[in-house]
């Protein structure tokens, strides 16, 4: 087996410079994070179920994707409007598999939301499939399992 | 605390803002409406192997809808231990040929027979089990594979309450080669407001250009065709079936599902897209919807994963369309209506009101930006809300 090691650290740095970036609502560079064939997946109900026989919260192709941060900026998006200001704390990296060109990392997050003088709390665990693309890696998947993702959930129209 | 005088609430045109605020008027609607008529509980395909089961609500009442494991039969049952009354399901599906409840131990079939209970030398030959089962609705219907419920034994039939709207649950159905499965999941979500205001929003064509302009850029970008809402509004139609239902006839592809129509049958059932929706009040500014994707039986994976794709963009939590109606149409009205300045308390329904065609039928017509809609849930409101008054 073609095993590399890939360094926690370098991959724990990459997730929370996407962090930063959906913090910062530099949504146009996060969007350049992924791929061309880039998946953003949020299941609905529960964490495992397949996407072509379960509906999901987001399953966002690139196409869809791209949709989704040009409604973001195009201030005709009213259900961020107010915004969400967000901030996130990533814990629990694990190297869930890797060689020299992928690597799936599990990740669990805090987020807080505030919007609506409302502050709310989502977490969950990530898992992104990431590839090494030019020397740099990019997000081929990345799937969040919601710990509410069966719970009746309010405006989730910014990025997780 | 002020005298609800429901009669007055109502107007030609025009509803108070008070049926979206009141508590006692959510107690009655719970009452009057969600006690009385016919209720969605569940598709067949949700329980379709003996055994199977699913919980839900009528109004307030917890109920379990389960499938015989001998006889396939369905019931409607109260969840509710006949012992201390806690509830003896506890799941949103499964597969049971008992429920047990944790309390003491009583045990009943999923018919909702009493087969036993931990200890028994404690009841004597007065005790009669067969009259200590899960408490039954008093009637259970199917349509065309819908179940509904209604705590009511007296009444219209299942089908007499349906009517006009048969036809097209009727066309719903037929829309998959082998018929259709609500067995792909669900998308639940909740707001701060009335449940009414998502009824209403299930037929509003007239936001559609506005609320949801962004949709809609970003599918003329992608179709490389302008949607035309001025001529749009004035070809398509909205019609007041009776009863409370209505529906919307879809000129053209708007790129959110596969029917050509939107309908919605009182008092909280509607089916766009390629969805059924169900709407759960929960209190009067407290409201928690289900949009359940529908699935056509004897298609490939593919091509329902399309309509399950399509169905995502618009609609759910993260959807583009339902994120902007969540906004617009519940937060900001739930805020607005706090306003209350002299006269100023009323909510316009009358759009279009000038233009409306009866049929013979009965069925009144106007076009797609016309508020015929929330008039035909306001009208049949009204009609249960102060029938039986108390005097």
């Amino acid at each position: 087996m073609n095993t590399v090691m890939v360094e926690r650290k370098e991959i724990e740095d990459f997730l929370i410079h996407e962090a930063f970036l959906i913090n910062e609502e530099k949504f146009s560079e996060w969007l350049d994070l992924f791929t061309e064939d880039g998946i953003y997946w949020i299941p609905s109900n529960k964490d495992h179920i397949d996407p072509n026989t379960h509906v999901s919260i987001i399953y966002d192709d690139r196409e869809r994707l791209e949709e989704r941060v040009w409604r973001l900026e195009s201030g005709l998006a009213y259900g961020q409007e107010p915004k969400s200001r967000t901030r996130h704390l990533i814990t629990n990296v694990k190297i869930l598999e890797s060689d020299d060109q992928k690597v799936v990392v599990s990740s669990n997050f805090i987020l807080v939301e505030l919007r609506r003088s409302i502050q709310t709390i989502w977490s969950g665990r990530f898992e992104h499939q990431l590839r090494s693309q030019g020397g740099t890696w990019k997000i081929a998947s990345k799937k969040v399992e919601l710990i509410n993702n069966n719970e009746f959930i309010g405006n989730l129209s910014f990025i997780v | 605390m002020k005298t609800i005088n429901i009669e007055e609430l109502v107007k030609d045109g025009a509803v108070h803002g008070d049926i979206y605020n009141e508590e006692e008027i959510f107690q009655l609607e719970m009452t009057r409406i969600f006690e009385k008529t016919w209720v969605f509980v569940a598709h067949e395909s949700e329980i379709a192997n003996p055994g199977d089961y699913k919980t839900t609500v009528i109004g307030e009442h917890p109920l379990i809808v389960t499938r015989d494991s001998d006889t396939e039969e369905i019931f409607v049952l109260f969840n509710r231990c006949r012992h201390r009354a806690a509830t003896v399901c506890q799941q949103e599906t499964g597969n049971a040929n008992f429920f047990r409840c944790a309390y003491h131990g009583w045990t009943y079939s999923n018919n909702g027979d009493l087969t036993g209970m931990p200890f028994q030398d404690g009841y004597d030959e007065h005790f009669d089990r067969c009259k200590m089962g899960l408490i039954k609705v008093p009637r259970v219907g199917i349509y065309q594979g819908f179940i509904f419920a209604s705590l009511s034994e007296e009444g219209p039939s299942l089908e007499e309450h349906l009517g006009h709207a048969r036809p097209y649950i009727d066309y719903i159905v037929g829309t998959g080669p082998d018929g259709i499965a609500l067995n792909a999941g669900a998308h639940k979500y909740s707001f701060d407001g009335n449940w009414k205001l998502q009824i209403e929003n299930t037929i509003d064509p007239y936001h559609l250009s506005v609320t949801h302009r962004s949709f809609f850029n970003i599918l003329s970008k992608k179709t490389g065709k302008k949607i035309n809402f001025n001529r749009m509004h004035k070809s398509e139609k909205i019609r007041d079936l009776g009863n409370g239902h209505s529906l919307y006839e879809l000129g053209g592809d708007l790129g959110i599902g596969a029917l050509p129509f939107n309908l919605i049958v009182f008092p909280n059932l509607g089916f766009l897209g390629s969805q059924v929706r169900v709407t759960r009040p929960i209190s009067v500014n407290k409201t928690h919807v289900f949009l359940y994707p529908i699935m056509l039986k004897g298609v490939s994976v593919e091509e329902n994963a399309e309509r399950l794709r399509k169905h995502e963009g618009f609609y759910g939590p993260a959807g583009f369309g339902t994120v902007d109606d969540l906004e617009v149409g519940f937060d900001r009205v739930a805020e607005g209506l706090k306003a209350k300045g002299p006269d100023g308390e009323w909510l316009e329904i009358s759009r279009g009101m000038n233009r409306e065609e009866v049929d013979e039928q009965g069925i009144i017509t106007a076009t797609s930006s016309d508020e015929v809609s929330a008039r035909a849930l306001y009208k049949e409101w009204k009609r249960l809300m102060t029938a039986g008054s108390i005097s």
